[in-house]
């Protein structure tokens, strides 16, 4: 075809042609480097969001309200009945049943808890009550427990067993109870291995729901854990879940399930499903119908606004972005209507000895394709290249330049994190090469317009 | 002439008007022209008189306002584009004034760029490669072959685009002031090779100029006065 022969001419006389292709590629490249960052900023973002949240959480209501009709019941309450129920369904990994309550944590012990009160020295804390075998089958705490701190060197003794004995504990009298406590509330109040704490909370009268008394009780660190959540580990303690069952008495074995499922993305709202149905007919929780199925919750129910904001986030980046998709396509446009004027005379030329519109349309439009093409691919590859080698470039940057570009202090992790996301590189490619041939089209348009006499007229 | 068959090209009323700021300034004023196979005619008239506008018409560059081109029988300007493309690649050769070579391409390439623009590829492109080559060296441009128009002389150029404008042995070769731009010894040059050309091929040639010398060379002569065909004179030259 002449446009193909026509179109090699002219892009390789003409060197300002390549500033099309640079556009393109340069474009490209960037939005795919940065897309990848991006995502890997947001993965990882989601995982510290999720920190050792399991899949699903079963929590029954005790709400006397939803049991009319004679259609619910109370729930049952006990820990081995649920977890079978459970683990019975075939798409569950694994359960672990918690005994979740709040408190206060007086970090100084018994003796200043009266100047700690009034001076409001005091964190509230979640007290979580697990069976330590049960929690290594739905969240990560047992690589939590061992996991390499920067901050706190105050780990358990036996990551099988955290709540085992404490090397160099010696207590006087009675051992206290153990708790594992997240690093930054370590940090924080300064709590080590073997040092006590006072935790206060109030205890609800079962029957009528209204606080009964506030107690306070010893406990002695066990040692510290890191979640990658550093708001979970600035909040949580875990205890045993006899303890808590024991504190607050009143025949409840757990007041909620971790379940952690084969396969969360595929399977949730099925399992979520299936589980309150089963859960509801062997009595632990309410009839589904009645709940909505609120009592069995995703982990990403309880993140919904910011994992909202982190995609709204992506999606106005993608905005911002194709703005530079624009500016390539532009210079696409810019370079190819130069040429058109420039080669005037040339389409005079064609139109003589025997093209048509089409063919001088083709002509420069090819010539588009070809930037379009070739900038697409090379900025493809280079935007991949340098996703999967970021962190080296970064260091040689680094090196040359004198300073640290990715400054890893103001990040919770120490490398530039990329995912290289299909479809959204699928979008830049084609969205580039789309917006480049369509710059291409309206100066070629215009070519094929152009009137033969008036570029044959001159010399 | 008796048993020379219809004209090849017959221009019936042509006229052509401009828009001149306000007013309408018509340059043809229904121009009527035959010209016979294997013709050569000479078109004269002073500057301005309209006859480029006229050859851009014959060309089917230029749509009159009215009137008809009948290009080998057919109402030229009343078939659909790709028609008058068809026309233009193969009834017509167009040689300009100032040469018009593509400055992207060689001599060979520009001399085979119709037979490119009418789809030949492989070996029947090759065919008018061996074509444009041969003629190209007949010409004398035998060392010429792969250097660009920016390299050569006006002379050099012509004789390029007249081998173009022969490619596709086109029954009528239209010549706008062809030696316009050149001095008289490489003019005369080049008119000798076109008028050996048009011997050996025998195609028509209509000639726009306004040199007597070229002129006297040619079997019919006609004049052009302000947008009107004002006379006719034929002498018979022997070929
Ligand atoms: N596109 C145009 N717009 C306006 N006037 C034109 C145009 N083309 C030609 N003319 C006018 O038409 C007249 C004839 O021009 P032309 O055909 O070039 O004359 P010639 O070739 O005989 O010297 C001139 O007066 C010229 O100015
Ligand atoms: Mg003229």
């Amino acid at each position: 075809m002449y446009q193909t022969f026509l179109s090699f001419r002219y892009l390789r006389a003409r060197p300002i042609s390549w500033i099309g292709v640079a556009g393109i590629f340069v474009a490209v490249a960037a939005l795919i480097l940065i897309l990848s960052i991006m995502s890997g900023f947001l993965a990882e973002t989601r995982s510290h969001l999720r920190g050792s949240l399991s899949d699903l959480l079963i929590q029954p209501h005790l709400d006397r309200n939803l049991m009319h009709e004679g259609r619910s019941i109370l729930p049952k309450r006990d820990v081995p009945g649920i977890l079978e129920v459970i683990l019975a369904d075939p798409l569950v990994e694994g359960a672990s049943a918690h005994y979740t309550w709040y408190g206060m944590l007086a970090a100084a012990g018994r003796e200043r808890m009266q100047s700690d009160v009034t001076f409001g020295d005091l964190a509230l804390v979640k007290l979580v009550g697990i069976d330590p075998t049960e929690e290594g089958t739905v969240s990560s705490l047992r690589e939590d427990l061992v996991r390499d701190s920067l901050i706190s060197d105050e780990q358990v003794a036996d990551p099988d067993d955290p709540f085992g004995p404490i090397p160099g504990y010696e207590p006087d009298g009675r051992p206290l109870d153990k708790v594992l406590i997240g690093e930054q509330l370590a940090r924080f109040w300064g709590l080590r291995r073997g040092r006590t704490l006072e935790l206060v909370t109030a205890v609800l009268d079962p029957e009528t729901g209204s606080p009964r008394e506030a107690v306070s009780r010893s406990f002695v660190v066990a040692g510290t854990f890191r979640s990658k959540n550093n708001e979970f580990d600035l909040s949580t303690l875990y205890l045993p879940r006899s303890v808590m069952a024991d504190w607050f008495g009143s025949g409840r074995g757990f007041t909620d399930v971790a379940v952690r499922l084969k396969d969360y993305e595929g399977t949730k709202t099925e399992a979520q499903k299936s589980l309150a149905n089963k859960l509801h007919e062997a009595g632990y929780l309410h009839d589904p119908e009645i709940t909505g199925g609120s009592e069995i919750r995703t982990w990403e129910d309880f993140q919904r606004s910011m994992l909202a904001a982190i995609e709204n986030e992506k999606g106005l980046l993608g905005i911002m972005l194709s703005l530079v998709l624009l500016v390539a396509a532009f210079s696409v446009f810019a370079i190819l209507s130069m040429l058109v004027q420039e080669k005037r005379r040339d389409i005079g030329v064609l139109c003589a000895l025997g093209a048509t519109q089409w063919g001088v349309m083709g002509t420069f439009l090819m010539i588009g394709l070809w930037e379009a093409l070739l900038g697409t691919l090379l900025g493809l590859a280079a935007g991949i290249w340098s996703s999967l080698n970021i962190n080296a470039i970064e260091q040689a940057l680094s090196n040359t330049f004198g300073f640290q570009i990715f400054n890893r202090e103001a990040y919770a992790f120490d490398h530039i994190p990329t995912v290289i996301e299909g479809s959204g590189v699928a979008a830049i490619v084609i969205g580039a090469f789309a917006a480049s041939l369509i710059a291409a089209a309206l100066p070629a348009w215009r070519a094929a317009r152009l009137n033969p006499v008036e570029g044959l007229r001159h010399e | 002439m008796s048993e020379t068959n219809s004209p090849i090209l017959s221009v019936r009323n042509v006229r052509r008007a401009f828009k001149a700021g306000e007013r309408n300034l018509e340059v043809l004023h229904g121009v009527n022209l035959d010209v016979a196979p294997r013709e050569r005619l000479c078109l004269m008239g002073s500057s301005g008189a309209g006859k480029t506008t006229l050859l851009n018409i014959i060309g089917l560059l230029d749509r009159p306002d009215e009137g008809q081109v009948i290009l080998k029988g057919q109402d030229a300007w009343a078939l659909p584009n790709s028609g008058r493309a068809g026309l233009r690649n193969h009834t017509l050769g167009f040689v300009f004034q100032f040469y018009h070579l593509l400055p992207e391409l060689n001599a060979l390439e520009n001399t085979t760029l119709p037979a490119r623009l009418a789809g030949a590829r492989g070996a029947r492109l090759r065919e008018f490669r061996e074509k444009a080559e041969k003629s190209l060296i007949a010409f004398g441009l035998g060392e010429r072959l792969t250097h660009r128009p920016g390299k050569l002389s006006g002379g050099e150029q012509q004789r390029v685009a007249i081998a173009r404008a022969l490619l596709m042995d086109p029954p009528l070769l239209i010549a706008d002031e062809p030696t316009g731009n050149l001095d008289r010894t490489t003019g005369d040059r080049v008119l000798n090779l076109l008028f050996e050309e048009q011997q050996k091929r025998d195609f028509a040639l209509l000639l726009v100029t306004h040199d007597q010398r070229l002129a006297q060379r040619c079997e019919r002569v006609v004049h052009m006065e302000d947008g009107l065909i004002q006379a006719d004179s034929v002498t018979p030259i022997p070929h």
